[in-house]
């Protein structure tokens, strides 16, 4: 953490221009621009609602389903755009890269601030559907931030080390919109693990995402707290994985320019 | 200033990487196979040792292939060597290839934001510095289009008016004086001269031999990547 920050900060202005630049050159010549940010997670929803109320009407949660698979979706959509933008990060900037020496984390560090904005975006309409829907909001609501913490730095570890290992093998990017697609269903974005049984919790818990998505909709639509232990517990995991990808980065930089 | 100390550095032959993940595991305990070359390998730098000061303005000459670029690399940390010691102070600008982080479909002036930054400029100097690198680029009301729409000559322009003003130490050059028109390269080789006087560190690669005549203090030989000769 300490190291990551001695590095960039010396950088930051370059840091800051890049993640203007992806952000500019994303919504160059398109006409609703930084509106598709919110129409991602707003028509996953939609579809989600529709086929769960009316295609296989099953019974998932009894909050209401436009709320509760918006507060999955908004953590989701996060995490795999972050990895959609992070993953070809350093193999497109090859130009930059073979000829220029600067943090290398930059590059994928930038995609992952790029899907910040576009989150901050969807948080705008979630506020909007949680007046819309009246959802009884309590002081745990508070719980929103730290846990999204725990997010980005989890996201950051694994955007690093998926951008590094593409530059070594493009096998990478191939397996990255599958690999997405199977985290999806492994995470409780259109499933909550309330009721799943004990084992089963413990399995799912491998992930994650599955601690931090389903917290995340607990404590602002279900106005519930996080058991503190566990946020605790988390917390070193995620710490520990993020600086285990931040070596494994940092050791695979030197070779960049040469292999890729 | 930049020191280089006996180094070599390796290069894989191959266009496409394609090592499998059961050769790095099998690496991973062999630690002494850096110095064998083995099939598909060459050295591109054996063992190339010298000083520069700052201050110095010093060209690197030769045939293609005899390891110039790489050296220019290594210096700019870009890419590291496979033995020896490379020491480096100051700031470095590299304008190999101009225009690297060139985005097409932004216009000329955010562009400019971008490669300042990326040769190390704070935004604030890059703010001050945009009049006077627009003029020199020479583009005036084009500034504001899209680098997509530019022709050739107006890019590699504004590349260079851009690398040139960065506040870096050092600065790497690499064939880069075949730049636009005649008047706009005499108008770089003034510069060239300028940052001399200021006591700029200046470490160029070409070929044209006149140039070199003209602005260096000492030339490097290069062949096949060994030192031939120092000419000062």
């Amino acid at each position: 953490m300490f190291k990551i920050y001695t590095r960039l900060i010396f950088y930051k202005d370059l840091f800051l221009v890049f993640i203007w630049r992806e952000f500019s050159i994303r919504y160059k010549q398109s006409i609703i621009g930084i509106l598709w940010a919110a129409l991602q997670p707003l028509s996953m929803m939609l579809l989600f609602t529709f086929i769960f109320t009316y295609i296989m009407p099953i019974k998932i949660t009894k909050y209401s389903y436009v709320l509760f698979f918006y507060a999955g979706l908004l953590p989701w959509s996060f995490f795999s755009s972050s990895l959609n933008y992070a993953i070809p990060s350093l193999t497109n900037h090859y130009n930059l890269v073979t000829k220029i020496y600067f943090p290398r984390e930059i590059l994928p560090l930038s995609g992952v601030a790029v899907a910040f904005i576009d989150f901050l975006l969807a948080c705008g309409v979630y506020i909007l559907l949680l007046i819309m829907f009246k959802a009884k909001i309590s002081w745990n609501i508070l719980w929103f931030m730290p846990l999204f913490a725990l997010l980005l730095v989890f996201t950051a570890g694994v955007a690093m080390v998926l951008a590094a290992l593409n530059v070594y093998y493009r096998d990478v990017r191939l397996a990255s919109s599958f690999l997405i697609q199977l985290w999806f269903f492994a995470s409780p974005v259109i499933y909550s693990i309330e009721r799943v049984s004990l084992k089963l919790k413990m399995i799912l818990f491998i992930n994650p995402l599955t601690f931090i998505i389903e917290n995340m909709r607990r404590c602002v639509i279900e106005g519930r707290g996080v058991v503190l232990w566990q946020f605790l517990f988390m917390s070193v995991l995620v710490m520990l994985f993020f600086s285990l990808s931040y070596k494994l980065f940092l050791n695979t930089e030197k070779k960049f320019a040469d292999v890729i | 200033m930049i020191v280089l100390e006996r180094v070599w550095k390796k290069y894989y032959r191959h266009q496409v990487f394609h090592r499998s993940l059961r050769e790095d595991i099998v690496n991973l305990f062999k630690r002494k196979q850096k110095q064998e070359l083995k099939k598909n390998e060459f050295w591109a730098l054996k063992g190339i040792s010298f000083e520069i000061k700052k201050g110095e303005c010093v060209g690197l000459y030769g045939p293609n292939g005899a390891g110039k670029s790489t050296i220019l690399k290594l210096i700019a940390k870009v890419t590291y060597p496979t033995k020896g010691i490379i020491n480096v102070n100051g700031r470095v600008a590299p304008l190999i290839e101009i225009g690297a982080g060139f985005h097409l479909d932004l216009t000329g002036r955010e562009n400019i934001y971008i490669n300042g930054a990326i040769l190390g400029m704070r935004i604030k100097e890059i703010k001050r510095k945009i009049p006077q690198i627009v003029e020199f680029s020479e583009l005036g009301e084009f500034i504001d289009m899209p680098v997509k729409k530019y022709s050739s000559g107006m890019y590699l322009r504004l590349g260079f008016a851009v690398a040139i003003h960065s506040e870096a130490d050092i600065f790497l050059i690499d064939e880069i004086l075949a730049v636009g028109d005649e008047a706009f390269q005499e108008k770089c080789l003034e510069k060239i001269k300028k940052l001399k006087k200021q006591g700029k560190t200046l470490l160029f690669v070409t070929h044209n031999r006149e140039l070199m005549k003209k602005i260096a203090d000492r030339v490097i030989f290069l062949k096949k990547g060994e030192i031939v000769k120092i000419f000062s």
